[in-house]
């Protein structure tokens, strides 16, 4: 899948079972800077893999799908074949979201996070890179799997004090580092979790990406 | 079942002591007389002799573990019960012909009772060898002897007789065992029950303990708005009342019975919060992990504390790691408070940075396990 023009052009599909949130994610969507397209929108899958929807750079999937079980099958499905998939759901359940990662979704976040997560998921998945607002920060520093990866501890402390405080500015001021280097710091655990699991092109785009920006060596992975 | 603490135990030791005296009494009074004097008519008397002092010897040597109030070990029960079965087969060959079952047959009963005093916790075991102590006795006589009528029924009567009369102690023995083990139960549950009964009591005694000390800063400030000495329109006043009422509310939170106690307890506070108008947000990650009473108020106090300095929104955040708990607040709070007291167990820390005050409580729930 071709990257899209850095900024313009970006362009999404919106999967929820509620019109309600479907109008208001286009609408954020469209009103950022610069506007990200929604090109199609629904309340099944299928809007995602047929017409207009099929091309889309990012799926925005809600997890719950009328149904009481979540999507987790078509997620699967998306990211097996490439699709960027950021899941927007209703419940901020760590198992859920780890479990979203593994799969290959780019971002877990909740509804209770809000616009500027939402558009900020969507513009870095557009360009492979993770986003990891508060609620999965604290799935990945509450992670108590066996298989999960090890992390540092500057990198433990930015994760819990991100989860607390949702200001990098304030994790950056704490911790006496730059706000960009929250970014790296968060970015560097994603990488470190995309390693891990089930292979994914999406997870391994993420990857490849990170060694592209320079936030990690090729030798280091 | 032989602990001899028990009432089980004690009935197991009684019984094979008197059985002990049973088989001793019966070797030395009773088959001694016949072994005498037929002593002559056993084909060869020395296989005789042999058998008698084997089960002798077997009963010397069961004596050791039954007169200390042990119960027979598997190193006793094995060679002892082939040792008998080995005597009963030398002295039944060695009978003269029609011996058996009549006078001359020292051995058939006693054999029976030598089993049982070795087998006896071992019921299954004990069934065979009987059986085939019997069969090897009934199937050398149909093999050798003359098979006229009378003689096969007074076999038969000495057989029946005999047996059943051991399988009856063997029962008797079994029901006292079991009702031994009743009453063991009985009193198990009765001490159970006063055990239960002292520590509702002791527990109660507790908590209106706790209470009292936690209620300590209550009763200054409602004697104080009581005696108008604290005016409710001071902000220093309505902080306090604030305070209390989330740890009242908290106080009481601590004594539900909730699957997770600790986020159970901040939602408490979250609560009281939010009806003196804060805006508040609770986020929970991390599975839970039990967390004693005492270190729970200590977490859950700086939140407290955190919380009645907020202007008008906060975020609240429990987090569960593999090593530790921590709960934060992050509140804009009217410039910086006093420095939350921290203890051994919970460290507290507090950041300030522009409008916003960090303070956290942390639990290293690891080490404090190890301690």
């Amino acid at each position: 899948m071709a990257f899209p023009p850095d900024g313009a052009g970006l362009t999404a599909v919106v999967v929820d079972d509620h019109p309600a949130v479907r109008a208001g994610v286009a609408h954020w969507l469209s009103s950022a800077d610069p506007p990200i397209r929604v090109v199609a929108s629904g309340e099944d899958v299928r809007v995602a893999w047929l017409g207009e929807g099929a091309d889309a750079d990012v799926v925005v999937l809600d997890l719950h799908l009328g149904g009481p079980t979540p999507a987790l099958g078509d997620l699967r499905r998306l990211a097996a074949a490439g699709r960027r998939v950021v899941v927007y759901s209703m419940r901020a359940d760590d198992a859920t979201a780890l479990q979203c990662l593994e799969l290959g979704a780019l971002c877990y976040l909740t509804k209770a996070e809000g616009e500027d997560h939402l558009v900020e998921a969507v513009r870095a998945a557009g360009h492979d890179r993770p986003h990891t607002p508060p609620s999965l920060a604290g799935a990945l520093a509450g992670d108590r799997s066996d298989q999960r990866p090890a992390l540092s501890a500057r990198e433990v402390e930015v994760l819990v004090e991100w989860f607390q405080s949702e200001s990098k500015d304030f994790v950056a001021h704490r911790l006496g580092i730059a706000p960009t280097t929250v970014n790296s710091h968060l970015e560097r655990i994603r990488v470190k979790y995309a390693q891990i699991g089930r292979d994914a092109p999406t997870k391994a785009a993420l990857v490849a990406r990170a060694i592209q920006d320079g936030l990690v060596a090729a030798h280091d992975l | 079942m032989s602990g001899e603490s028990t009432a089980a135990g004690r009935m197991s030791v009684i019984v094979r002591v008197a059985l002990l005296a049973v088989v001793a009494a019966l070797q030395i009074g009773l088959s001694s007389a016949p072994l005498i004097t037929h002593h002559g008519e056993y084909r060869p008397a020395w296989a005789a002799d042999a058998a008698f002092a084997a089960l002798a010897l077997v009963t010397a040597v069961s004596a050791v573990p039954v007169l200390r109030g042990r119960p027979l070990p598997p190193v006793v029960v094995a060679p002892g019960t082939a040792v008998v079965l080995l005597a009963s087969a030398a002295a039944t060959l060695a009978l003269p012909p029609g011996g058996q079952f009549s006078t001359p047959d020292w051995s058939f009963g006693l054999i029976g009772w030598h089993l049982m005093l070795l087998l006896l916790d071992r019921l299954p075991l004990f069934g065979a060898a009987l059986a085939t102590h019997v069969a090897m006795t009934v199937g050398h006589v149909v093999a050798t002897g003359p098979s006229d009528r009378a003689a096969v029924g007074g076999a038969g009567i000495v057989v029946l007789g005999v047996t059943t009369f051991q399988l009856a102690a063997v029962a008797i023995a079994r029901v006292l065992h079991r009702r031994a083990g009743q009453a063991d139960e009985l009193a198990a549950q009765r001490d159970r029950l006063v055990t239960g009964a002292a520590l509702a009591e002791q527990r109660q005694l507790d908590q209106r303990a706790r209470f009292a000390g936690q209620l300590g800063a209550t009763l200054p400030l409602l004697a104080g708005l009581a005696d108008r000495t604290l005016d409710p329109r001071e902000d220093d006043v309505r902080h306090r009342c604030a305070v209390v009422a989330a740890q009242l509310r908290r106080l009481f939170a601590e004594n539900d019975e909730v699957p997770d106690p600790l986020v159970h307890e901040v939602s408490a506070c979250v609560d009281a919060a939010e009806r003196w108008g804060l805006s508040v947000s609770l986020a929970v990650s991390g599975d839970a992990v039990p967390v004693p009473t005492a270190v729970r108020r200590e977490l859950t106090g700086p939140v407290v504390a955190a919380l009645a300095r907020a202007r008008s929104r906060a975020r609240v955040s429990v987090l569960r790691t593999e090593e530790e708990v921590r709960v934060a607040v992050v509140c804009d709070a009217e410039g910086p408070g006093p420095r939350p007291a921290g203890s051994p167990e919970v460290e507290v820390t507090c950041h300030a940075h522009g409008q916003q005050t960090w303070t956290e409580a942390r639990w290293r729930s690891h080490r404090t396990a190890q301690d």
